[in-house]
C-alpha cells in the first residue's frame, strides 16, 4: 500500500475514534482511576467489552495467518515504563487518547499535557542515546537476552506455532477471563444498587 | 442530529472502535498512539534543530523523523474527530486548569507519560487495544505496570487534591 493510502486510512480511523470518544466521554485513565478511587465502572466495562471483541478478532485472524501483529521483544522495561505512564496519566487526568480528544474540545490543560508528553519523549531520547537501553526494535532477536532484561517474543502466533493449538483457542480463554471480570463488575454494581435501595 | 445531542454509551462506542481496530489490524497494524507521538516529537525537534538532530543516536537508530509515518495521522485524526464532535454538539469551549497545583500535576504527568511510553516502547492504547488482544506477553507485563502505576497515581491524586 502507498504511504498516502496508509496515512489516509490512519486519518479516517483516527477521526472516527476521536468522534466516538468525544461523544461517549470514554477515558482510559478513568477506566482504571475511577475503578480504584471511586468504585465506579462506566469506562472499565467499555474497555473490557472492547478487549473481548479485539481478542476474538485478532486471534481469529492470527489463526489463519492474517493481520499485522506488533513485532518487538518484550522486557522488564515495559513494566517500569507503563508504571511511570500509569502515575503520569492519573496526575495529568488524561491518557494518550483523551489528551487529543480533550485538546479538540478546547481544553488547554490537555494541550499542556501533550506538550510535556512530547518533552518527556525528547528527554528520554537524550537518555537513550547514552544508555542504549532498552534495545532498539531493529536489534531485537526474538530470543530472551537476560543481560538486557529482554524476555524474547511471544504472542498468539508463536503460541500456535509452538503448541499446534489454534491461536483462537487461547483467545477464547482470555475472553472468558475478561468476561468473568465484566460479570463480577455487574454483580458488584447490582449489589451496590440493592444496598442503596435497601438503605432507603 | 440526535447523535450530537446525547452522550453515547461508551460500551457501544468502544465496541464500534474495536471493530474498526480489527480492520486497521488487517490493513496496517493495531491502533496505537505513542509511536505517532514519538515521530511528531522527532519532527518538531527537527524543525527547531535542523540537521543537529542527527547527532542524537535515538533519532537515527530508533525513530528517524519521517512525516510519512502512518501512526502520526491516527493522532491528527483523533484531534479532528474530537473538534468535529465538540463543535457539532456545542461542547467546544476554551477552558484552563484553575489552580497552580493542577498545572504542576499536568506538567509532571505529561513528562512521566512521555518518558514511560518511550521506556516501554508501548502506550496505554497499544497495551489494551493491541498487544493484550494479540496475546503478546508484553501486553500482560504492560498491564501489570499500568495498573500498579494508576494505583500509586490515585493515592498521590487523593493526597494532593484531598479527594
Amino acid at each position: 500500500m502507498s504511504i498516502v493510502g496508509e496515512c489516509t486510512i490512519a486519518f479516517v480511523f483516527g477521526s472516527v475514534v476521536g468522534l466516538l470518544v468525544q461523544r461517549s466521554r470514554f477515558c482510559n485513565t478513568a477506566a482504571l482511576r475511577d475503578a480504584m478511587l471511586f468504585k465506579t465502572y462506566r469506562n472499565t466495562k467499555a474497555l473490557l467489552v472492547a478487549m473481548m471483541i479485539l481478542t476474538l478478532g485478532f486471534t481469529g485472524f492470527i489463526t489463519i495467518g492474517e493481520g499485522n501483529p506488533m513485532r518487538f521483544d518484550v522486557g522488564l522495561n515495559q513494566i517500569v515504563g507503563l508504571f511511570l505512564f500509569g502515575i503520569g496519566m492519573v496526575l495529568a487526568g488524561a491518557c494518550t487518547v483523551s489528551t487529543w480528544v480533550k485538546a479538540g474540545e478546547g481544553n488547554i490543560g490537555a494541550v499542556w499535557a501533550l506538550v510535556f508528553t512530547f518533552a518527556g519523549m525528547f528527554l528520554f531520547s537524550l537518555l537513550w542515546s547514552f544508555l542504549y537501553w532498552p534495545p532498539a526494535p531493529s536489534a531485537m532477536t526474538s530470543d530472551p537476552a537476560l543481560q538486557t532484561l529482554q524476555l524474547g517474543f511471544s504472542n498468539a502466533a508463536t503460541l500456535q506455532e509452538k503448541t499446534g493449538i489454534p491461536a483462537i483457542a487461547f483467545g477464547l480463554v482470555q475472553i472468558m477471563v475478561l468476561f468473568a471480570i465484566y460479570r463480577a463488575i455487574l454483580r458488584r454494581e447490582r449489589s451496590d444498587t440493592t444496598g442503596a435501595t435497601g438503605a432507603d | 442530529m440526535e447523535f450530537f445531542r446525547k452522550t453515547l454509551d461508551p460500551v457501544i462506542a468502544l465496541a464500534a472502535i474495536a471493530i474498526l481496530d480489527i480492520f486497521l489490524f488487517l490493513q496496517l497494524g493495531a491502533w496505537t498512539v505513542g509511536g505517532g507521538e514519538t515521530m511528531m516529537t522527532g519532527l518538531i525537534a527537527e524543525f527547531f534543530m535542523g540537521d543537529e538532530i542527527r547527532r542524537i543516536p535515538f533519532w537515527q537508530l530508533v525513530f528517524e523523523p519521517d512525516a510519512g509515518y502512518w501512526k502520526i495521522y491516527i493522532s491528527l485524526g483523533m484531534l479532528f474527530g474530537a473538534v468535529l464532535g465538540a463543535v457539532m454538539s456545542g461542547e467546544f469551549f476554551i477552558r484552563y486548569p484553575r489552580r497552580l497545583s493542577e498545572w504542576i500535576m499536568i506538567t509532571i504527568g505529561g513528562l512521566l507519560m512521555g518518558i514511560g511510553i518511550r521506556l516501554a516502547f508501548v502506550c496505554n492504547v497499544s497495551t489494551f487495544f493491541g498487544l493484550t488482544p494479540e496475546l503478546n506477553m508484553g501486553g500482560y507485563l504492560a498491564i501489570s505496570g499500568i495498573v500498579a502505576g494508576a494505583w500509586v497515581g490515585s493515592l498521590l491524586y487523593k493526597r494532593l487534591l484531598g479527594v
